[in-house]
């Protein structure tokens, strides 16, 4: 089997449902581009057409073909991204997250702050933030239609565009460069990449792509 | 050229209608299938299909404006999956009986309690006995060759019914896959323009559907009984007209993998085959002569071909999306009918079935080792030990 890195999106349906799938897809094809083998899909299991329900979207990398497209969710995530930080308060993010993982907040407030939402932020090796709202000025763009649906104003106009360009400082594993071919907010990607805030714990890896402060 | 494009069972569904050139499409939502009706609806928009395009309030209203517009002449479509294809039931057997040859392309979920979007082919199979053309997809290409293939067996003139093409919901209408579209000029040459033979007409007035007498009604069960006696010709000459012109490569019924030497065989409609494969190509490097078979249709039964295939083989397994309750066999359908095949061979295959899939769960390759153990061991024992195993609730 393939060795392959996980990659989940919290989101809510409807209102940031694209936005969701915009961090996945935009990330998930600047990884393809430096030739690696990509997943991005759809929880099938969650809501999406009803109003701020929590929804997932997965990013899966490998430098091998991942041979199985038939298991619907990422069980054991290396990075975790919410695109809404009052999901922390409500749901286990970090479930089944791979020990020294990564977690990434749109947010903006201090680190400190969202710790105290996250019981389980001793498994973490690493959490950033980022304050995407702040950023793109706007929450979300438009909701494009799950399955299917029209997708009329282009990948990455809303707040995806910074949350994949902090996800790329933190993560290493895209290029800024490639994010910037896909994004429409490319301004906006550049001030997340820029903009992004980490602290490093004890069980922060290095393993985890080339991780960078 | 036919273009390749990447498309999830639900856009290759939706491509193909639109080459059918349907004239009437009825939708309700219901997930999975939802995204087929999506992709039509703005086809219709956008001017690129020229059908007309209804609103149903439930499944039993889309089953009823189909079954119109079919009597009416036109092609038609409608589609639906899990709580709502059984909603739709009451019009099965009258779009049947009407001889009605129109399409409901469905994705299948699982039934309630207590609602999953999960795969499981109990809402299409519970259909069976209605007198529709079903059969199972196993990719996205396979949904959108058989959604061309069904309109072709279904309007034959020899024919005239319904069709269901399935497709394993998520599994096939939500993965995206490759997938060889076709010309125009391919479609026309494969499926002729249909014709109803007598059309509601405010010109030439006809009745469809009267209140008949006791006395008439086994003549026309005969008469749908004595038709699917011929749907298996017709099958076969439409699969050989598509497998010509659009360059594939189908068997009519069954395909059958690995098959020749094979000691034990897994018979599996549906996604999972394409696990079901990789698991045979690595048992056989294990050294365990291990093959496939998977009907492409329920309805009509492929019983010659399946006695044909399968009397060789020492032990069958047949894995069941579908759960029938109390069943002589207690646990799915295809083992049912799969026994029946196989019972008039003078030395016959022994026998078993394996619960797996249900609910939309992932069928793992070590689910298929699982099942091949069971199996070997059949034919070491020359017995089968159970009628049935429900995978991941066995010791």
């Amino acid at each position: 089997m393939a060795k392959i890195h996980e990659i989940t999106v919290w989101t809510r349906g409807v209102i940031m449902d694209k936005e969701g799938r915009d961090i996945a897809s935009a990330f998930g094809d600047a990884v393809a581009m430096e030739g690696k083998h990509v997943q991005v899909f759809d929880n099938y299991e969650d809501l999406p057409d009803r109003v701020l329900v929590t929804t997932r979207k997965y990013v899966r990398i490998s430098d091998e073909e991942i041979e199985h497209k038939y298991v619907y969710t990422n069980d054991h995530p290396d990075v975790v991204v919410v695109a809404e930080p009052t999901i922390v308060k409500g749901i286990n993010v970090l479930k089944g997250l791979k020990e020294g993982g990564l977690l990434i907040i749109n947010t903006n407030r201090p680190i400190d702050y969202m710790l105290q939402f996250i019981p389980n932020a001793d498994e973490l090796g690493a959490i950033a933030t980022v304050d995407a709202d702040g950023i793109s000025g706007v929450r979300t763009i438009d909701f494009s239609g799950s399955e299917g649906g029209v997708d009329a104003v282009g990948v990455g106009a809303g707040i995806a565009a910074p949350i994949v360009g902090a996800m790329a400082r933190v993560t290493g594993m895209a290029k800024k460069e490639n994010l910037a071919k896909i994004v429409k907010d490319v301004a906006g990607m550049e001030r997340g990449y820029n903009e992004v805030k980490l602290q490093k714990f004890r069980k922060f890896k290095s393993s985890l792509g080339s991780l960078q402060g | 050229m036919a273009q390749e494009k990447m498309l999830t069972g639900c856009s290759a569904a939706a491509q193909a209608l639109k080459l059918a050139e349907v004239e009437v499409i009825c939708s309700y939502p219901i997930r999975p299938y939802t995204a087929i009706m999506m992709e039509l609806s703005k086809m219709v928009a956008n001017g690129e299909l020229d059908a007309e395009f209804v609103h149903g309030e439930g499944e039993h209203a889309q089953l009823s404006v189909v079954l119109g517009a079919s009597a009416c002449g036109a092609r038609a479509v409608t589609g639906s999956a899990g709580v709502g294809v059984t909603y739709a039931f009451e019009l099965y057997s009258p779009v049947a009986g009407g001889r009605y040859p129109l399409q409901m392309t469905i994705a299948d979920r699982t039934l309630d309690p207590p609602g999953d979007f999960g795969s499981e082919h109990t809402d299409a199979m519970s259909t069976r006995d209605q007198g529709w053309i079903l059969g199972w997809a196993s990719t996205p290409q396979e949904v959108f060759d058989n959604t061309l293939m069904g309109y072709r067996i279904g309007e034959d003139p020899r024919i005239m019914l319904p069709q269901m093409t399935c497709q394993d919901g998520y599994f096939i209408s939500h993965i995206p896959d490759k997938v060889k579209l076709a010309d125009l000029k391919q479609v026309k040459e494969f499926l002729p323009p249909y014709s109803a033979p007598h059309p509601i007409s405010t010109t030439c007035p006809v009745s469809h559907g009267p209140q008949i007498r006791p006395d008439q009604g086994a003549p026309m069960d005969a008469q749908r009984a004595a038709t699917f006696l011929d749907l298996p010709k017709v099958i076969k000459e439409a699969t050989e007209d598509y497998n010509r012109i659009f360059g594939r490569n189908y068997d009519p019924f069954l395909e059958k993998y690995k098959l020749e030497d094979a000691e034990i065989a897994f018979f599996i409609q549906g996604a999972h085959s394409n696990t079901c494969r990789t698991a045979v190509d690595t048992l056989r490097k294990q050294g365990l002569k291990a093959g496939m078979a998977r009907p492409r249709w329920v309805r009509p039964w492929p019983t010659r071909e399946i006695a044909e295939a399968l009397g060789h083989v020492k032990a069958v397994g047949s894995i069941e999306t579908s759960t029938s309750y109390g069943g002589a066999m207690r646990g799915g359908n295809l083992i049912h009918e799969l026994r029946a095949s196989l019972y008039d061979l003078d030395e016959r295959p022994l026998t078993t079935s394996f619960m797996a899939g249900l609910g939309g769960e992932t069928i793992w390759p070590e689910d298929f080792e699982f099942m091949a153990k069971v199996l070997s061991q059949m034919v070491r024992e020359k017995r089968a030990q159970k009628y049935v195993y429900w995978i991941g609730f066995e010791e």
